[in-house]
């Protein structure tokens, strides 16, 4: 008697072959999708892994086939630091993005909060228009606009003709801030409102504070967008070096070194460096944000 | 009887004053996008129409031609057809495959269960790329001669393709190039993949429903919504694709600039066109600001009808919602 | 009256106000469109700053460029010039149309057929009574193909600052081992000599006698087709594409030279591995192309590349049928201009004067960068200093039956429009070379009288 109660319950085999079936199919499963998700892995990391081996090259090695580098040429940073406008590049990205999310993020709150929170007529349409331009290539309107930035203002060579517009809010912000808004009780506004606080006491008093994700999503894109804005720059910075962002002057940097592609994927790295960092500390901000987009909207 | 109209006509005393007053207050908080909205973008509009229908390279006055820049653009512009091709070639084969990939690697992440947070951030990352560097890198990586892609292939004995230098190739390249960037879309879908009820799956398991018919009567039809807006802003997107091409084919080409040659848009043989870059060809190379206005409208034109398509479907705008 | 529904005057209002803001702002852009125009009215002996926007960018030709204008600040104390460099053709047109502060006031360019729209659209001003004034006579002064090359329709909105001429490199080493002791004179010979320097290996070359295809650096429609003299217009204006048998000829020769070759995929997988045409690996430095169709400043490159190189020099080939013009090449050149928009034109023109036709200046220029120096004083001045080989240039420069591409209202397009045929024909892609010679002189046609 004791014996048969002494022996230990077996755990591992499974018992009846229904159940040997089901583990079986379970562990098949496991190892497919971990093994999809490691072919997935290797597609979407292996091109970082290549360009950095690569900018680590010597000149003539670049221009090889090979695919790890004999010697590690670090100097290749230093050389990229060194050319002339690279650090120039750097602050110009920096100010443009930085300057503009602020001016953004200002001017499309108060946008969405009316948005999201006032009934008025012409509430919709206007909605409807915030959304047709968030949908506007920026090619449709470029020509009057450069011409009006150039002649009018001669500001062509500048920044200024990106950042100024957005100080006049952005339609995507604007767009994803109201969608979030309008997840805020209402309750909360008529609370502040019984308080005695106005609308706009009641935005920045109790609104802003509950929307800080929805607004830290926002900063992001725009920071983002800014960051990696390409055409802009083309246009309106082209003709002044010092006006150069980090996307325009990546592409002369190509041009002036034609097929020193190690030099050039170490200033690729640098390019794309920063953005990722960046994210890596404001990640939970952006997968929500990027979630806002598509979920709610 | 005619009180009681003469009391409807008589405003309760302070309801006028009231009202302006709240006219006002969303005249100030809508103010930085009226502006905003009148200044960068009904007015250039406008101008842009005005503008179409002029000759004007940017020194002399501007002199009124009628239609000529649009027989121009429409009939004799060798660049506009093939970059309407082509974007109907990007519309067709980089949207849906974009779409089917980004649901794809969102189911994958949902059905990880180990380190999930380090595949997600993998997955994620190539997004985040600016688009100059990613296009550079790109154009390196599937450089024919010297790039690490096309060593692989050969050692394992693939035919080699020519990538961004070959007509057929380029397009295909610049969808990889696509397809590497899925980030964003693999969120969405993962998203509206979670957000399916469970009890859904459950009773359709419980009615002895395969996998793939859980997957086609239960996910589909919940996250279609997701679908259809992935497919219409990845089109308005696809109106707008410009630095990807427009670098591939410049770093392709190899073509230095400056050496006294004109640059060649769309290389290789134009199959890396897209309208935006008609518009600077035209705007900024040629000068031609009409005509460069007239594809400038044709683009307003596609957008829109995407953009109406989009509203007219919802998709969750919540217009009216409170 | 109640039920009816009254307009809330926010809207309307609204709605007024846009339409009133896009109105009058449309009416103020359309109003200042025109150009300002400023005339040569400042003082040139006042204390004055510049700016010279040019498009050199290797590190030697910045530093000559230098060296040019300290020799001018020298010469004239009271005009500083502000040098901005590597500016291209798109960015040089953007800052002339836009004007203001920072725009240049001199430019130079490397884009000879920009001259007819410089001129045309008077973005450039007339240099014609600037010579005048000075006692200068332009036709004296320049070789005759220059001075073709820098007007337009009676225009003199350029000068020309330093000119290119183009001719055959080899590789003497490499003709050795091949047996061929002299270069070729006729596109037959070429074609002959081409084919014994090619040494295949496996799917690519290990040497290629020479890169036809129009991707290869300077190998383009515009510079072979001048061994052709071809006839680009004809008296009224429209392409004599299809009609001046020259370009036939050219397209068909280039076409045979890459089918014999090896093909043109193989050609072109073959082509994306050489380095380009600015780096150190330029495939003839390195001896992987044993011909080169090159301009002049490829001798002072190659030889400061890779010292060991045995390089010969001669005009490029002729047709069987015009053995007699052996010794022709294609010319052009860098041109510069005075700005329009320009607040200082005289003293512009103080700098410019000094650049293209200050012997001592043009020809110490032309010794730093090794272009052909583009005035005739300077062609002939003892200062010059050159490699002998050099001198196949200078020839080529003065030949009476050497060409140049002429000036058109829209500029470069119509060379980039048959370079485009060429591209396509080198291919495949086009089959039919005379149904598309026709098309594509339509094409150039219908895009100048765009232009219009």
């Amino acid at each position: 008697m004791a014996q048969v109660l002494d022996k230990p319950v077996e755990l591992r085999a499974p018992v009846t072959p229904a159940e040997r079936t089901a583990r079986r199919k379970a562990l098949m499963e496991w190892i497919a999708v971990h093994s999809l998700g490691v072919a997935a892995a290797l597609f979407f990391t292996l091109p970082f892994v290549f360009v950095f081996l690569t900018s680590l090259m010597s000149d003539s090695q670049a221009l090889s086939r090979d695919l790890i580098p004999h010697t590690w040429e670090w100097g290749n940073y230093r050389k990229v630091f060194d050319t002339p406008g690279f650090l120039t590049w750097w602050k110009n990205t920096l100010i443009y993005a930085g300057l503009g999310t602020v001016l953004t993020v200002v001017s499309s709150i108060p946008v969405a909060y009316a948005l999201a929170k006032f009934r008025f007529r012409g509430r919709n349409l206007s909605l409807m228009l915030v959304i047709s331009m968030m949908m506007l290539p920026p090619q449709v309107v470029i020509i009057p606009m450069y011409l009006f930035w150039a002649k009018q203002l001669d500001l062509s060579g500048t920044l200024w003709p990106l950042i100024i517009p957005m100080a006049f809010g952005d339609a995507f912000s604007i767009f994803l801030l109201r969608q979030f808004l309008m997840t805020i009780p209402n309750e909360y506004l008529d609370a502040a409102k019984v308080d005695g606080c106005g609308e706009f006491k009641t935005l920045v008093r109790v609104v802003l504070p509950m929307a800080k994700p929805g607004i830290a999503a926002v900063a992001l894109f725009q920071f983002f967008y800014a960051w990696n804005d390409y055409f802009g720059p083309q246009i309106y910075a082209s003709e002044n070096p010092g006006a150069w962002t980090l996307s325009y002057g990546l592409e002369s940097f190509k041009g002036a070194h034609h097929t020193d592609w190690n030099l050039t994927m170490a200033a690729t790295v640098l390019v794309m460096a920063p953005v990722i960092l960046v994210f890596f500390f404001a990640q939970k901000a952006f997968v929500e944000g990027v979630t806002l987009t598509g979920v709610k909207g | 009887m005619s009180t009681v109209t003469l009391a409807k006509k008589r405003r309760p005393p302070g309801l006028a004053a009231k009202q302006r007053k709240q006219a006002l207050r969303t005249l100030a908080f809508m103010s930085p996008w009226l502006i905003g909205f009148a200044v960068f973008f009904a007015y250039p509009l406008i101008s842009t129409v005005y503008f179409s229908f002029m000759h004007y390279d940017g020194f002399k006055p501007p002199t009124w031609v009628g239609t000529k820049n649009w027989t121009y653009v429409f009939k004799n512009y060798p660049y506009f057809w093939p970059a309407m091709r082509n974007t109907l070639w990007l519309v067709v084969v980089m949207v849906s495959l974009r779409v089917v990939f980004g649901l794809g690697v969102g189911l994958l992440i949902t059905k990880i269960k180990t380190a999930t947070g380090v595949f997600r951030t993998l997955f994620y990352l190539p997004y985040l790329a600016p688009p100059v560097a990613a296009t550079m890198a790109f154009a390196f990586l599937l450089n024919p001669g010297t790039g690490p892609v096309n060593s692989l292939l050969e050692k394992v004995g693939i035919p080699a393709p020519g990538w961004f230098n070959d007509p057929t190739w380029s397009k295909p390249a610049l969808t990889l190039l696509a397809l590497w960037g899925i980030g964003d879309l693999m969120v969405i879908f993962m998203a509206a993949l979670l957000d399916v009820p469970q009890e859904q799956y459950e009773a359709a398991e419980l009615d002895g429903a395969s996998a793939w018919q859980r997957f086609r009567y239960v996910t589909l039809p919940n996250i279609s919504p997701i679908v259809m807006f992935a497919v219409v802003t990845g089109v308005i997107q696809t109106m707008q694709y410009y630095t990807q091409p427009l670098i591939a084919g410049k770093v392709a080409s190899g073509v230095i600039q400056g050496a006294g040659t004109q640059f060649e848009p769309g290389y290789p043989e134009k199959s890396t066109l897209t309208l935006p870059q008609l518009v600077y060809n035209l705007g900024f190379q040629r000068f031609d600001y009409g005509s460069a206005c007239v594809v400038a409208l044709v683009l307003f034109a596609l957008s829109m009808v995407f953009t109406a398509f989009l509203m007219r479907r919802r998709g969750g705008l919540n217009l009216a919602g409170d | 009256m109640p039920g009816t529904s009254r307009k809330t005057p926010i809207t309307s209002r609204k709605a007024a106000v846009a339409l009133a803001a896009s109105a009058s702002l449309a009416l103020l852009t359309t109003a200042c469109t025109g150009q300002s125009s400023s005339g040569a009215s400042d003082d040139a002996s006042k204390d004055v700053t510049i700016n010279f926007w040019h498009a050199w960018s290797a590190a030697s030709e910045l530093s000559a460029v230098k060296s040019l204008v300290a020799g001018f600040e020298k010469a004239h104390p009271n005009v500083h010039v502000n040098v901005v460099g590597n500016m291209t053709d798109d960015k040089i047109n953007q800052a002339l149309r836009t004007g203001g502060g920072k725009s240049p006031d001199v430019i130079s360019s490397f884009t000879t057929n920009n001259v007819g729209k410089f001129c045309s659209s008077g973005a450039l001003v007339d240099l014609n009574p600037f010579f005048k004034k000075d006692g200068i006579d332009p036709e004296t002064t320049f070789p005759k193909a220059m001075n073709e090359y820098t007007q337009f329709d009676g225009n003199r909105c350029t000068a020309p600052l330093l000119g290119d001429a183009y001719g055959l490199y080899y590789n003497k080493t490499e003709f050795k081992k091949a047996g061929i002791t002299s270069p070729p004179k006729t596109w037959s010979e070429f074609e002959a000599d081409a084919k014994k320097l090619t040494i295949s290996k496996g799917d690519s070359y290990s040497q290629l006698g020479f890169m036809p295809n129009y991707h290869g650096w300077e190998s383009t429609t515009e510079h072979l087709f001048a061994q052709f003299s071809p006839t680009y217009f004809d008296k009224s204006g429209k392409s004599a594409l299809a009609t001046d048998p020259a370009f036939k000829a050219g397209f068909t020769l280039q076409k045979k030279l890459v089918d014999e070759l090896g093909g043109f995929k193989k050609l072109e997988s073959y082509r994306s591995t050489l380095g380009d045409e600015w780096g150190d690996k330029h495939p003839f430095h390195t001896g992987q192309v044993a011909m080169q169709l090159d301009g002049e400043w490829r001798l002072g490159m190659a030889t400061a590349a890779n010292p060991k190189l045995d390089i010969g020099v001669a005009p490029l080939p002729v047709p069987d049928d015009q053995v007699a013009q052996y010794g022709k090449g294609y010319i052009t050149g860098t041109i510069t201009g005075i700005a329009a928009n320009s607040k200082k034109q005289n003293a512009a023109w103080e700098f410019v004067k000094y650049i293209t036709t200050d012997t001592d200046a043009v020809v110490g220029f032309s010794n730093a960068i090794h272009n052909v120096p583009s005035t005739l004083a300077a062609l002939k001045s003892p200062k010059l200093k050159y490699d002998p080989r050099f001198k196949t240039f200078l020839d080529i420069a003065s030949n009476q039956y050497s060409t140049t591409s002429p000036a058109s209202i829209n500029g470069g397009v119509y060379l980039t429009t048959i370079q485009n045929l060429g591209y396509d024909y080198e291919s495949g892609k086009v089959k039919d070379l005379d149904s598309a010679l026709k098309s594509t002189a339509k094409q150039i046609d219908t895009d100048i009288a765009q232009a219009k």
